[in-house]
């Protein structure tokens, strides 16, 4: 079982889908932050075994460049975060709305 | 032997992301990440990715998870002040069933690729040595460009938290 691609794939999907599932489920902020990242791990796990099956190292390397990128995510979505709850005292996602169009029209 | 790792690590991350989407508290969330996050490293050891392993002890445990459990921290947010979510089951439930044949569409697709024995290697495949020759060889530019968009957000997150003066 654990000398398996497809297993792997299994895990790297089910968590796929618990972090979209969190993505449209929840309206608390943190928790949608905390899902993107879930997934991000997930895509990871299918770049990772998908390197040990081809015996490569590239895949290892691209999943390095991801959690930079992601660590460059978290500082940026952390200040949004701090800079939203300081005006608006919420951290419902739903009542973010200052850039949308609909009392506009 | 590895099959009982595999299956006890598999079951760690699953239930450490089910407990993520269903706490209230962002806390007891970002707690569970943890267990998911450091669960899918010991993954990555039994895929013979050594240095993955301690990258993502290191770099996700330990500085991003740390960093969201700083804000949350600091932030300190009121029992009251957390937005209800009163449809967050029904939505779980009705989402997951409808993600069950997108799940299956892509397992169908790897299923076609020839079974091959993945048994942990003995060589140093995947340690920081091939790592080092493949990021600096390959994978310069993309490098460098990672440190400019590090750089980026370091200055963006300080213009973002910077008070306002206007209004005070």
């Amino acid at each position: 079982m654990a000398n398996m691609l497809i297993s792997y794939i299994t895990l790297a999907m089910i968590l796929f889908s618990i972090g979209f599932l969190g993505v449209i489920s929840r309206k608390n902020i943190f928790i949608v932050y905390m899902s993107i990242e879930l997934m991000l791990n997930a895509v990871n796990l299918i770049f990772i075994s998908l390197g040990r099956y081809y015996e490569s190292m590239t895949p290892q390397v691209i999943s390095m460049l991801i959690i930079a990128i992601a660590a460059a995510e978290a500082a940026v979505f952390l200040s949004m975060i701090v800079v939203l709850y300081r005006k608006r005292k919420t951290l419902n996602a739903d009542k973010f709305t200052i850039l949308s169009q609909k009392d506009a029209l | 032997m590895i099959d009982i790792i595999f299956i006890m690590l598999s079951f760690l991350a699953i239930a450490g992301g089910v407990g993520m989407i269903l706490f209230a508290q962002p806390v007891h969330s970002a707690l569970s990440l943890i267990v998911c996050i450091v669960a899918l490293s010991g993954i990555y050891a039994l895929l013979s990715a050594s240095f993955m392993f301690m990258v993502q002890i290191i770099l996700y445990a330990g500085a991003i998870i740390a960093l969201l459990l700083f804000i949350i921290m600091f932030l300190n947010v009121k029992d009251e002040a957390l937005p209800d979510e009163p449809n967050k089951n029904t939505t779980i439930f009705f989402g997951a069933i409808l993600l069950i044949p997108f799940n299956f569409l892509i397992l169908k697709a790897f299923y076609t690729l020839p079974i091959k024995q993945m048994d942990i290697l003995d060589s140093d495949f995947g340690g920081i040595k091939l790592f080092g020759h493949e990021l600096f060889r390959k994978w310069l530019v993309p490098f460098e460009l990672i440190s400019i968009l590090l750089l980026c957000a370091l200055i963006g997150a300080v213009v973002y938290a910077r008070k306002d003066k206007k209004n005070g």
